[in-house]
């Protein structure tokens, strides 16, 4: 049982660290907008959309937590009955949203209705297994699968012998700081390693920002 | 060079000739300009308006004009930010 003192403050914390990490991504989503308007680039639409999905995965995270969900149903539903129902969009947007920052930089290598039809089947197929079996775990495990499979198809093979970029590094970091924050969303805590990761989740989210910012005024 | 960079580079020519006639000038001369094949051309035409990027208009005698939309001015000078925003993050 945890202390209602630790309760309050570990959803703060966590609410705090929702809120920043929502507010980088919805600022890069709309940051893009006039220059994906002007252009209709297609690399340009998977990177925003990439954002705007993962956004609202963080969104789901926070209220999929075993620290809100009591306070959302007044103690009054076991909040095991409510959570498959936020997995099942929460697993749907996060895997879109991975699946679409590797595209954004590989779409020209892919035949691309194909593989926009295997990334949005994927995340039904993910979002719904998650869903039966009643397990955020079963997303996680799945998801880091199918982010093995995509880097390995998108950034390892066809770049064989050559080094893959510091930005391709950037957008498979944002998907393992996903994962991991994933991992812990049954299990809130302040222990330092927890922090730590969400920590260096918003200095990347800081970092895309930033870059974005030197070139979209 | 990608067939879609090439595609960005090709509207920002046409543009910018517009532009530098003062915005305003006949379909011909700028097919010429642009250094565009007829086919080409009229694909390109078709998807800038289709884009609200350029317009036609008619003078008094009925003579066919395209110039430039405030979202064709906005592309011109947004051009190059934008190609430095999909070069750095590899889109």
């Amino acid at each position: 049982m945890i202390e209602p003192y630790f309760f309050d403050h570990i959803m703060s914390t966590e609410l705090l660290f929702t809120i920043i990490a929502v507010v980088f991504c919805f600022l890069i989503y709309f940051k893009t907008k006039e220059s994906y308007d002007l252009t209709k680039y297609k690399g340009i639409k998977y990177f925003r959309d990439a954002f705007l999905f993962l956004g609202l995965s963080y969104v789901l995270r926070f209220l999929f937590s075993p620290v809100l969900l009591p306070r959302i149903t007044f103690d009054l539903i076991p909040p095991m009955m409510f959570m498959p129902f936020f997995i099942l969009p929460m697993g749907y947007f996060s895997t879109i949203g991975i699946f679409y920052i590797i595209l954004s930089s590989t779409w020209k290598k892919f035949n691309n209705r194909n593989f926009l039809i295997f990334g949005h089947g994927a995340a039904i197929a993910l979002s719904v297994v998650s869903f039966i079996m009643r397990s955020h775990l079963i997303l996680l495990y799945l998801q880091c699968t199918l982010l093995v499979i995509v880097v390995m198809l998108s950034f390892v093979m066809p770049d064989k012998g050559k080094k893959i970029s510091q930005i391709k590094l950037l957008y498979i970091l944002v998907a393992i700081l996903w994962l991991i924050n994933l991992f812990d969303v049954d299990r809130p805590g302040l222990l330092p390693l927890e922090m730590l990761f969400k920590i260096i989740s918003l200095v990347v989210f800081a970092v895309i920002y930033h870059k974005i910012s030197k070139w979209v005024k | 060079m990608n067939k879609k960079r090439a595609r960005l580079e090709v509207i920002f020519d046409i543009l910018k000739v517009i532009s530098e006639h003062h915005n305003s000038i006949k379909p011909t001369p700028l097919m010429r300009y642009s250094k565009l094949s007829s086919s080409n051309f009229s694909g390109y035409h078709g998807e800038l308006i289709s884009k609200g990027l350029i317009k036609e208009i008619r003078d008094h005698r009925g003579r066919k004009y395209i110039t430039l939309t405030d979202k064709g001015f906005r592309y011109l000078e947004k051009y190059k930010l934008i190609l430095g925003f999909i070069n750095e993050f590899e889109l």
